[in-house]
């Protein structure tokens, strides 16, 4: 008789002690016709009830956390979380749209040209029959002056690269408070430097230039001030030397 | 010549637990089975931290799945093999970690830690010093005195390569049990 005459399935459910007692009978009968089998078995047996005994005696430490109660509040929480931050999310999404459109809205209604007020004020001060300014001085009279209206903005722009002096000023108004133009005059021609507050909303400009018509301004901001160069666009953009106490160029 | 001994139908054979019942996933049986949950893990992982992570993220996986699903066999199987699919989920992501982590480390990360070696030399002597896969089989038969079926389900293999892996896990027992030490015990008590 060999191994062959039984299967696996019969000799692990007569060690693990599944056979039905007739089954177990014709087992032993055959085991006893086997003793090599019925030692290997034996110890097979042997071996499982070590390890149900060692199973049994571990000690598993109280862990709270795993009670059900525990796993059931932990997932309400976690659902409780996760609706919140989808709802957070839904805010967001409605408020940034809200708030992308009223500022396309805003946009749109504040799309107003920079410095075009500095356009006007050259316009009006810089031609032919300019109304009398308020002062009439040199440079450093007309840079005291401006230092009464506007605290610590940059200085007056020294423009002599291109035979440009102030000779003039006047105090203008706008929304957001007191502006002024600064004409400049050069042999032929008359240019402007305009200073003002940031427009709605604290708006600074970023450095650039623009034409109008037959004008060409260059603009920047600096020391809570918005400022322009204004001249007559047939030779080119006037540019500011660096002045002693200038920022900016 | 004695008979052969006819071969039980596995419907024949249920063992006892198996019908620990189960219709359904009340707290008391969740209680009930959770030291069962908690010894299958602790011998998975060998790190009773990482064991009872793997036991609650297996009861929040029911919890959560309960309402919508219920298993085929019975409460306690279904609990066993999603802590076992979980278990295997994660030994490939710490292998896919460990991975990354020997080409930026070197070699010297893959060696057994101490604590495993101290786990494996532990109480269960020669069954700790079985590969995973032997010492899960094991376990859910003799300990848990699971069914035959119910553990080829678990395992998604066929009744047939149960009886025989079986076969094999409790000869490599003895074997270690005897001193006659194979590879992975040469390997551990190196």
């Amino acid at each position: 008789m060999t191994e062959r005459a039984i299967d696996d399935l019969t000799r692990h459910a007569f060690v693990d002690g599944r056979l039905s007692p007739e089954q177990r009978q014709a087992m032993h009968a055959y085991l006893r016709a086997n003793p090599d089998e019925a030692q290997k078995l034996a110890s097979w047996q042997s071996d499982a009830q070590r390890l149900r005994d060692v199973a049994s005696q571990e000690t598993l430490h109280p862990n709270p956390n795993l009670d059900p109660d525990a796993i059931r509040a932990r997932l309400r929480a976690r659902s409780r979380q996760r609706l919140a931050m989808a709802a957070s999310f839904v805010m967001t999404l409605a408020v940034g749209g809200l708030a992308g459109w009223s500022a396309h809205d805003t946009v749109v209604a504040n799309h107003v040209l920079p410095m075009q007020d500095a356009m006007q004020a050259y316009r009006l001060f810089a031609s032919a029959d300019a109304p009398q300014p308020d002062v009439s001085a040199g440079a450093s009279d007309l840079q005291r002056w401006l230092d009464t209206h506007f605290a610590h903005a940059e200085r007056l722009p020294n423009l002599s690269a291109s035979g440009f002096k102030p000779i003039a000023a006047r105090l203008l108004a706008t929304d957001q408070g007191p502006a002024a133009v600064v004409i400049y005059e050069n042999a032929n021609e008359r240019a402007t430097f305009y200073i003002r507050p940031p427009g709605p909303g604290g708006k600074f400009l970023p450095q650039g230039s623009r034409r109008d018509g037959d004008l060409l301004a260059r603009y920047w901001s600096g020391q809570g001030y918005n400022y322009a160069v204004v001249s007559s666009g047939d030779d080119g953009v006037v540019q500011p030397l660096a002045a002693p106490g200038t920022t900016r160029s | 010549m004695l008979e052969p001994v006819r071969m039980p139908t596995d419907d024949a054979v249920p063992s006892e637990d198996d019908a620990v019942d189960a219709d359904d996933l009340s707290d008391a049986v969740v209680r009930q089975l959770l030291p069962r949950l908690r010894r299958f893990a602790l011998h998975l992982t060998r790190e009773s931290e990482s064991a009872d992570d793997l036991v609650q993220s297996t009861l929040e996986r029911a919890l959560t799945r309960w309402p919508g699903r219920r298993p085929e066999g019975n409460v306690r199987a279904w609990l066993f093999t999603i802590l076992y699919r979980q278990f295997l989920d994660s030994q490939r992501q710490t292998r896919r970690y460990s991975r990354l982590r020997d080409w930026f480390a070197g070699s010297e990360a893959t060696a057994p830690s101490a604590e495993r070696e101290a786990i494996a030399r532990s109480a269960l002597g020669a069954f700790g010093r079985l590969p995973e896969s032997q010492r899960t089989l094991l376990w859910l038969v003799s300990v848990e005195d699971m069914s035959y079926k119910a553990v080829a389900d678990l395992l998604d293999v066929p009744l047939g390569t149960v009886m025989s892996r079986l076969s094999r896990a409790r000869s490599a027992l003895r074997d270690l049990s005897e001193g006659k030490g194979n590879e992975p015990c040469l390997r551990i008590l190196k």
